[in-house]
């Protein structure tokens, strides 16, 4: 029994280290659109059928509830987008943000959270600099137009669907909103 | 002496890190990134041989590096304690032996990553490895042992990975032979000779992250182990549950395994259904490990 008792003791004491938060939503808005900008939040539906219909195209599904959004107002003028989103890493959730163009392509993204043992490089802007541009008819695919990273695959993935399903869902309900 | 041993162990395997399971004995397709370092300790509790009073303990402790982003190599100690009374078992089981802790082999492990889960979308090691032990982990008593043993093990993400799917199958080949005994009750069988088995093994689990570093998983392992003599020497099934906390720095599982069903040799007296000469009926796992 006290083999037990040790390993847990010790094993606890451990846990000193806590999850990180590398950037804010604000700070991730300023960096994307300047401070000139003003931004409005904007309502995500929580339908089944928008999700199902995101699903198809992104080939992942929609949880709105995971997801916040503003609009980008340069002086009353819609100049784009930011998401803030959560996908899920191997132990947390990964926090990113997106910035989308009214044209539809991504302009830029920054990770605001990560908590995993490895792959610390996805925060890196030269690799999150990959993204910049990209737009929903892209494949979005490790080792096909994404860098990999050894030990991160399973975050390399989500964060990389999460931003095709941002497109997919700024192309479906946003985009059309603002030609409105 | 050997309680210093044993304290050295443990705190220098937890001073370190672990690599991370989510299962008792389940093991995962990912492999290390390269240069990435980690060592786990477990301790294994293994009880009940249906008589008699049986309880052991298992401890291994194993440093893993990544040396390319596709092949890990990895090497370990073991150590074993024993508290065993009232059972005698003809060829296994020769009498009462009881000890805290003692060195009782080493061992050596690489694998290589063909397909990961996440890009691949199954994912797909090849293991191989060398096991040294200078302890019988059943009776507790001296049997030098060399051990080689391959297999692959398979992964698959679902719910975008809040499901995970493993399943592996191996196979080990063992040279075994026993040390000397006295004073071994009249007409007990204890041979000496080398003795060749061959045993495999399959597993399958499914483990869900239910909430954010926390996993709750089900494994089933069944094996089977053929020796020269008697062809089918022993077959089990075990089945059971286990709960994980995987935190950036800081992991922890902890399983428990029956055993369903076993068959094969038996002792005179055991409960029917189960094999209990090389097995018990339950085990219990934990494994903790930092990463650094």
């Amino acid at each position: 029994m006290r083999h037990w008792i040790w390993l847990l003791v010790v094993g606890f004491a451990g846990h000193w280290l806590r999850a990180e938060d590398y950037l804010s939503i604000e700070a991730a808005q300023a960096q994307f659109f300047g401070s000139d900008c003003q931004f409005q939040v904007t309502s995500i539906p929580e339908e089944k059928a928008l999700s199902k219909a995101i699903k198809k195209q992104a080939g992942v599904a929609l949880h709105a509830e995971r997801i916040r959004a503003w609009k980008a107002l340069r002086d009353g003028k819609c100049v784009g987008w930011v998401f803030e989103d959560n996908v899920i890493g191997k132990h947390e959730f990964i926090t990113y943000a997106v910035a989308v163009a009214v044209s539809g392509e991504v302009l830029d993204v920054a990770i605001l959270s990560y908590r995993e043992t490895h792959g610390g490089e996805i925060m890196r802007p030269e690799w999150l600099a990959q993204f910049k541009g990209k737009t929903v008819d892209q494949p979005f695919k490790i080792d096909v137009d994404i860098d990999g990273i050894s030990g991160a695959t399973l975050s390399v993935r989500n964060v990389s669907d999460g931003v095709k399903k941002l497109l997919v869902l700024t192309q479906m309900e946003l985009q059309d909103e603002q030609n409105r | 002496m050997r309680r210093f041993l044993f304290l050295i162990g443990v705190f220098a395997s937890l001073s370190l890190f672990a690599g991370e399971d989510l299962f008792g004995h389940l093991k995962l397709a990912e492999p290390l990134p390269k240069g990435a370092w980690e060592l786990y300790q477990i301790v294994a509790n293994r009880s009940d041989k249906g008589t008699g009073t049986y309880e052991a303990y298992n401890y291994e402790w194993e440093v893993e590096y990544g040396v390319t982003n596709r092949f890990t190599l990895s090497g370990g100690l073991a150590g074993q304690g024993l508290d065993t009374s009232g059972l005698l078992v003809d060829g296994y089981l020769p009498g009462d032996n009881e000890y805290s802790f003692k060195l009782s082999g080493a061992e050596l492990k690489m694998a290589y990553n063909f397909l990961a889960p996440a890009k691949d979308g199954v994912g797909l090691s090849m293991f191989l490895g060398v096991e040294k032990t200078w302890l019988d982990p059943h009776s507790g008593f001296d049997k030098d042992s060399l051990s080689l043993s391959t297999g692959v093990n398979l992964q698959k993400y679902f719910l975008e990975g809040q499901l995970i799917w493993a399943g592996s199958i191996g196979v080990e080949s063992t040279k075994a032979t026993r040390g000397e005994l006295e004073g071994l009750p009249e007409d007990f069988e204890w041979p000496t000779f080398a003795e060749v088995e061959l045993e495999w093994t399959g597993r399958t689990g499914l483990s869900y992250r239910f909430v954010p570093k926390w996993f709750v998983s089900l494994e089933a392992e069944f094996q089977q182990e053929y020796e020269t003599e008697v062809n089918l020497e022993r077959e089990s099934l075990f089945m059971g549950p286990s709960v994980h906390y995987g935190g950036k720095k800081f992991w922890l599982t902890l399983s428990y395994l029956g055993q369903v069903r076993g068959s094969g040799e038996t002792y005179e007296g055991q409960p029917d259904g189960y094999h209990l000469i090389e097995k018990t009926k339950r085990e219990i796992i934990l494994k903790v490990g930092f990463n650094f």
